[in-house]
């Protein structure tokens, strides 16, 4: 019996080791939420397995969601310990996440790379109140895209650099039959809050204007008024069918389609859309040419809107989660997981012609970022001012969105459109800041 | 299926018309004269029993309405009355009275989303009952008629859109309803209508989604109306024809007093499923074009979960629920309106 008892107790033994040893093997997984393409999850996901294979201790799985799903996921599963350890998220919405404690500061490890290694500017969208929360990755600027066909066809030899040429542009491209507008010079996008406000707050800014200054809205700037009132201006006179220019949950949609079809003469939008239109246009792709925004009256030279995205860790997740998160990001954006000095996540964002903002990734893609289509946005990404990142920041351009799309609908005109705009604008931004 | 279940106990509830059937074919005046007794019985055993049990067999239904019903119920109004972000604890609540109705009220951009959404609602369950009952009225007639050949199969085919995941509807309506390219205008222009907009105009948008709803829940109203024509005796429609009366009289005098409560359950589900759509708008249109489409739900979604202002959200659940409320008891009083009429 002795001898038994014996035994068991050193079965039981070996048996608590081999499972605690098993235990501690177990890799620590992490999951990655973003609103990508399957295509580009699928570089991602290549991206994690190559990070397990040299950190057998940590697996990366990556979930994605529409676009307009993204942030109700991030805030509906909040900082639980189920929901993603990872999410890519607009630098609009940080803000409000990091206030809510949803997301966690960059260790200081990071936050010294951050810092050190992405320009001062792009950095400074990833932090709030001095600290730094997640690594930038992409860097996204409107520029002016336009059908070369198009122009060819109406007699118009360059792309637009004034308003005024714009206008007269949009009047040549502009082709009807009876009332219908079957062909638009200008396409405006609606049913999208930053496919509304960016080409609004692009036109605005190359006008001289401003949407946010000092944490207040100026949208009752004489700039805004002549913005405004361009827009009313290309509905009245039929340059635009906001008809055309529908979007869906994943931000494609009717006006990409439109666009495309080459029933829209010209479009502004941001550099990520590349791989959409390649999708689209196939070998027609090299029709559409990229030009800075035009200037308006009060503006002194062709300026634009940027904004970028970043990866976040969640505050919810265990500590072996973050800390295995935060070395997946470390590496994921740094010079040794791509090729050529690159890193792994500039190889995937340019893959969609999204331009990487590391520095030392900027310069490996020197080559790739002087590609036609990029190199106009490129060229206009030196004089872009950022979107305010503000406290209640996507409220304020949804609110921005609808009395855009009022004018778009002609159910309001230029000057009852500023007037709502700013004074939601004062409302929003003084109930967050409270 | 749940709503068939319900619709069953409903039915299974003593009213005027179920009563009449069973009596007629069973002679009911005497089969019903005996069985008081029985039931005096019980009650007035129920009467003698101590008050205890009775609290201890309710007690657990009571608890669980109380948990998980009247609890949130009681948990949104008291919210309704704070500032509050739907990402920290109750415990950072800050109490700010009648502010977030204010809100809803006021001239500014949320106030005009939430009206602009209120009305849409509004117009959509309106368009959508109206409708539908009707609708499924005329297809129930069509389908029960024993001698249609293939009768089975139709009913089969209506009720099949019920089931398809909204996901699919989204998906196909959406290419269906797209200006260019799409199939509707390509069908309406054969018969000489111009091309509509569909979704990608504010004044077409909405009524666009009402169609897509139509197609999808007439089958399951359908089937419902089917199952009230099942328990009209046929007596009286061979009663209505000695009588003289043509089938449009009979459909009038016999068939429509009969359903009336089936059609009564059939609108108050149609309204309860019409106030809570979300699906189709969060897939297809996300409220747009310029506001059109944004119903209560979506607003609600956008306000309540994606600006975490949990406060202003649950003013508007509340006012949504008060809405469905009254909309509900006017349904019900009119229904009686109409019995008490009789």
């Amino acid at each position: 019996m002795k001898t038994s008892h014996g035994t068991t107790f050193v079965s039981a033994l070996i048996a608590t080791a081999l499972l605690s040893g098993s235990a501690l093997a177990a890799p620590t997984a992490i999951s990655y939420l973003t609103h990508w393409s399957p295509e580009t999850v699928a570089k991602l996901e290549a991206a994690a397995k190559e990070f397990t294979a040299a950190n057998p201790d940590v697996t990366v799985t990556v979930r994605a969601v529409p676009f307009g799903d993204l942030l109700t996921t991030i805030r509906s599963q909040g900082s639980s310990a189920e929901s993603p350890t990872i999410a890519s998220i607009y630098d609009l919405w940080l803000p409000e996440l990091a206030r809510d404690k949803l997301v966690e500061p960059a260790p200081e490890a990071n936050a010294k790379e951050i810092g050190s290694d992405w320009p001062a500017g792009v950095a400074s969208a990833a932090s709030v109140g001095g600290k730094y929360y997640g690594y930038p990755n992409e860097i996204d600027v409107y520029a002016l895209n336009y059908n070369k066909k198009l122009f060819a066809e109406a007699g118009i030899a360059a792309p637009p650099a004034t308003w005024a040429e714009f206008e007269a542009a949009a009047e040549k491209l502009t082709k009807k039959e009876g009332d219908r507008i079957r062909q638009q010079g200008f396409g405006m996008i609606n049913s999208w809050a930053a496919g509304v406000v960016h080409p609004f707050a692009s036109l605005l800014v190359s006008n001289g204007g401003d949407l946010i200054v000092d944490g207040k809205p100026t949208l009752d700037s004489k700039a805004a008024a002549s913005t405004f009132k361009l827009y009313e201006d290309f509905i009245k006179k039929g340059y635009t069918d906001p008809a055309m220019g529908t979007a869906d949950a994943n931000t494609t949609g009717p006006f990409l389609d439109n666009f495309v079809s080459g029933n829209t003469g010209m479009i502004i939008m941001a550099n990520w859309w590349e791989s959409a239109l390649k999708g689209g246009l196939g070998d027609r792709f090299s029709d559409i040419g990229t030009a800075p925004i035009p200037v308006g009256p009060d503006g002194d030279k062709a300026r634009s809107i940027s904004y970028s995205w970043l990866t976040v860790v969640n505050t919810g997740a265990s500590a072996e989660q973050r800390e295995a998160a935060w070395k997946f990001l470390s590496w994921l954006n740094g010079p040794s997981s791509g090729k050529d000095g690159a890193s792994a996540m500039s190889d995937i964002l340019l893959s969609m012609g999204i331009l990487p903002s590391r520095s030392s990734d900027v310069t490996a893609h020197a080559k790739d970022l002087d590609r036609d289509f990029l190199a106009g946005y490129v060229k206009t990404l030196a004089d872009a001012k950022p979107f305010p990142v503000v406290l209640g920041g996507q409220e304020f351009s949804e609110a921005l969105q609808q009395v855009i799309e009022g004018i778009q609908y002609g159910r309001l005109s230029a000057e009852e459109a500023q007037a709502n705009a700013q004074a939601d604008s004062v409302s929003i931004l003084e109930r967050a800041a409270q | 299926m749940p709503r068939l279940t319900a619709y069953r106990s409903w039915n299974a509830l003593p009213n005027k018309e179920n009563t009449a059937g069973p009596c007629v074919r069973s002679g009911g005046p005497q089969a019903r004269r005996s069985s008081p007794q029985p039931h005096l019985q019980n009650k007035s055993a129920m009467t003698h029993s101590p008050r205890t049990p009775i609290l201890v067999m309710l007690a657990p239904a009571v608890s669980l309405v109380g948990v998980f019903i009247f609890l949130p119920m009681l948990l949104t109004i008291w919210l309704s009355f704070q500032a509050w972000s739907t990402q920290t604890g109750f415990g950072s609540t800050r109490f700010v009275g009648l502010q977030n109705y204010a809100d809803l009220l006021s001239p500014l951009s949320v106030g005009r989303d939430f009206r602009q959404a209120f009305w849409n609602t509004a117009f959509y369950t309106a368009l959508s009952v109206i409708v539908i009952l009707p609708l499924s009225v005329a297809l129930g007639l069509m389908v029960y008629q024993t001698r249609v050949a293939g009768g089975h199969v139709l009913r089969t085919v209506l009720f099949s859109t019920y089931m398809v995941p909204m996901i699919a509807v989204a998906l196909v309506w959406s290419k269906l309803y797209s200006p260019n390219e799409g199939p509707l205008n390509q069908i309406i222009g054969w018969f000489g209508f111009d091309r509509q907009l569909w979704l990608s105009s504010p004044d077409t948008a909405l009524a666009s989604i009402v169609l897509l709803n139509v197609w999808q829940q007439v089958g399951y109203f359908t089937v419902l109306v089917i199952a009230g024509l099942t328990q009209i005796p046929t007596s009286l429609y061979e009663a209505a024809r000695i009588d003289g009366a043509n089938p449009v009289q009979s459909f009038f005098g016999v068939t429509l007093p009969l359903l009336r409560r089936t059609l009564l359950f059939s609108a108050v589900i149609a309204v309860i499923n019409a106030v809570q759509v979300f699906e189709p708008v969060a897939l297809i249109t996300q409220g747009g074009p310029a506001n059109s489409t944004n119903v209560l739900t979506y607003y609600i979604r956008r306000v309540g979960i994606e600006r975490a202002q949990g406060g202003l959200g649950s003013a508007m659940a509340v006012t949504l629920m008060l809405a469905l409320i009254v909309v509900i008891v006017a349904l019900f009083a009119f229904a009686r309106r109409g019995d008490d009429d009789k």
